[in-house]
């Protein structure tokens, strides 16, 4: 097992947050059809509005830069093309195109990590960011039951692997929650926010 | 090679685009702002034959094995100033010169470890040094990552004649082992706003030393250590610093310094870590103490310098001076507490008034400035807008000290992107090339 610094650990668990909250942003819009509203391209496009697509990109490449040493090159490439194609998508006047190629090096960018990170801690902090942002983003939109269900069982199974330090008795909560048959998505959040504590 | 270098254009975007792609930049500072750009690369080479690069080798090996003998001397007997060699106001007035690194013997004898030796080649085809760096010196990660895109680019470019370069991190990582003290070695970044940050990381990934800021290191016991995310502690037995001497400690050097690693050079002062390179370097590569390095060989080494340096005068003797008035719109005049380009005036550049008072600055300060003849150096062409173009490029190569100095087959090849312009500084809009050193019998 590598050395890890703390800031590190920190940014390899918001490098998988944000490459999530973009890559189900930009699933969440694949439906759509006709013009873009200015709302819409706000939403996405707006370097002012940390909630954007856009920002959220730039975090994670905020993040991804510093980690090179951690992930290696080629696994930082794709999201350094990532943030290409969101800069194209940005002036584009069919942005979608260029969207699915964001997501489609996020999805590359995921298959490296997984594949070409030698280090278990490393893979797994990035991983364990990402499941917590999905159930995060599920419990907010329109996700129906099962989805959240089949989430929260992958970040169950995927935080134990982790080895990191989490609360049992938050990640039971969280598993209660999912049962229900009405899922408590305002507590849901809640508890997820609240399974592990990075800065 | 002509063939292969108009085959090299025609692919000279593809390999743009994979540099792109690796995000190879270096940041810059405008206007208080923080920009990270691409670094422009040309993909035609500098070529280097065999016999060519064996005699710059030899040189550049012997002025970085003087130039170490000559840091340790100043600061311990100080021979070479007490003989007479060299003046005793270009030694210690330097803003180099670090009063707390005497006495100080670093691990393994090696004070300058990754030197940076900046030359240029006439059109007489003879080569000049013109700056040694001693400090942080970079620039090697991009001819080396150029040349791995260059060959996934253009394989059919790389036939076998041309000296592999990839074994840079090879070479660094012996160098920081050979004079570790124990412990992990790392790589210690002031962060992602430094104009080098993408060669820190990149050299952390392939070397495989920990990158490190500040806040990560601590030191406990007389001993320097790592702390992971999980609070334990890792001991730290060399540390490649990319921070200059100024921030590197704020207890013993920068007391407002908000930066550093709190007592890390009371321990290196115990031997207990390694440094690369050595605090205090500065006093072996300021513009001024340039002048004297042939003298250097000469006295440590007993032997005359294979390289030369460029025609220099010193102001601070009174006949420099009369000559450096004398000819002063000919002349190239640096101060020598600048780097990077800046604080360097042609002097046929200035107007009747700037001259003037120039000179009256010369005059009042002249262990400041140096001057220099313009050597009309050896274009090399680029390719620019379709065609080939000729502009001004140097050569920065690379020699790493371990138990002796080895020199990199390769080095940084910066040129001008301006017609017009001698400055090659990435800093200031340059390019760079990659170099080729070609094998015995090509």
């Amino acid at each position: 097992m590598a050395i890890l610094s703390c800031a590190n650990s920190g940014r390899l668990f918001w490098l998988g947050r944000y490459t999530e909250r973009v890559f189900t942003g930009i699933r969440a819009l694949s439906g759509r059809s006709g013009a873009w509203a200015e709302a819409e391209s706000k939403l996405c496009f707006d370097g002012k509005n940390p909630e954007s697509l856009y920002c959220s990109l730039m975090y994670a490449y905020d993040n991804a830069i510093v980690l090179r040493d951690e992930i290696g090159s080629d696994t930082f490439s794709y999201i350094q093309m990532a943030v290409y194609e969101m800069n194209s998508a940005r002036k584009s006047p069919a942005p979608m195109l260029q969207l699915q190629k964001v997501n489609d090096n996020i999805a590359a960018f995921w298959g490296m990590a997984d594949d070409a990170i030698s280090d278990e801690n490393v893979r797994g902090i990035i991983k364990l960011g990402k499941r917590i942002e999905r159930v995060d983003l599920y419990a907010r939109g329109d996700a129906g039951n099962d989805e959240i269900r089949r989430e929260v069982t992958r970040l169950t199974y995927r935080i134990e692997k982790t080895g990191l330090h989490y609360d049992p008795e938050t990640l039971s909560a969280l598993n209660e929650l999912a049962e229900a048959e009405d899922i408590d998505r305002p507590e849901m959040i809640r508890k997820v926010e609240s399974l592990v504590d990075f800065p | 090679m002509k063939v292969t270098e108009e085959e090299l254009c025609r692919h000279s975007d593809s390999v743009n685009e994979q540099l792109a792609r690796y995000g190879v930049k270096f940041g810059i500072y405008k206007g208080g702002q923080f920009h990270e750009q691409l670094f422009p690369f040309d993909v035609i080479p500098r070529v280097i034959g065999h016999e060519e690069f064996a005699y710059l080798e030899r040189g550049l090996k012997q002025r970085v094995a003087a130039l170490n003998a000559f840091l340790g001397d100043i600061y311990s007997d100080r021979r070479i100033v007490a003989d007479g060699v060299i003046p005793e106001e270009f030694v210690f007035s330097g803003s180099g010169y670090l009063v707390q690194c005497d006495g100080v013997s670093p691990p393994g004898g090696v004070y300058s470890h990754i030197s940076g030796i900046d030359l240029v080649q006439g059109k007489n085809g003879s080569w000049y040094v013109l700056e040694d760096n001693l400090r942080i010196p970079s620039g090697a990660s991009y001819p080396m990552i150029a040349r791995e895109l260059c060959m996934r680019s253009i394989p059919s470019a790389f036939t076998g004649g041309i000296v592999d370069n990839r074994n840079y991190p090879e070479l660094l990582r012996h160098v920081m082992d050979y004079v570790n003290t124990g412990g992990h070695s790392v790589i210690l970044t002031p962060g992602r706003f430094n104009a080098a940050y993408f060669e820190h990381s990149y050299f952390a990934e392939r070397t495989g030393a920990r990158l490190v800021t500040c806040e990560d290191l601590t030191v406990e016991n007389d001993r320097l250590y790592f702390i992971d995310y999980s609070g334990r502690k890792e001991q730290v037995g060399a540390v490649y610093r990319r921070i200059s001497d100024e921030y590197l400690d704020p207890v013993n050097f920068n007391r407002e310094s908000l930066i550093g690693v709190p007592h890390i050079f009371d321990i290196y002062r115990k031997g207990n870590v390694a440094i690369i390179n050595a605090p205090g370097n500065g006093a072996a590569d300021d513009k001024g103490i340039y002048y004297f390095v042939p003298r250097m060989v000469k006295y440590y080494l007993g032997e005359e310098a294979i390289l030369q340096n460029a025609p220099t005068y010193l102001p601070f003797y009174e006949d420099d001076m009369r000559y450096v008035l004398e000819n002063f719109g000919r002349l190239v005049i640096k101060d020598v507490a600048e780097a990077g380009g800046y604080g360097v005036v042609f002097g046929d550049k200035l107007s009747a008034k700037e001259k003037e008072n120039f000179m009256a600055m010369l005059k009042a300060e002249p262990r400041r400035f140096i001057a220099q003849e313009v050597i009309d150096f050896r274009d090399i062409d680029i390719y620019e807008g379709g065609k080939r173009v000729p502009r001004k490029a140097d050569l920065r190569a690379f020699v790493l000290t371990g138990e002796e100095p080895v020199v990199w087959k390769s080095g940084l090849t910066r040129f001008s992107r301006n017609p017009d312009s001698f400055i090659v500084n990435s800093s200031q809009g340059g390019g760079f090339k990659d170099t080729w050193v070609m094998k015995e019998g090509y």
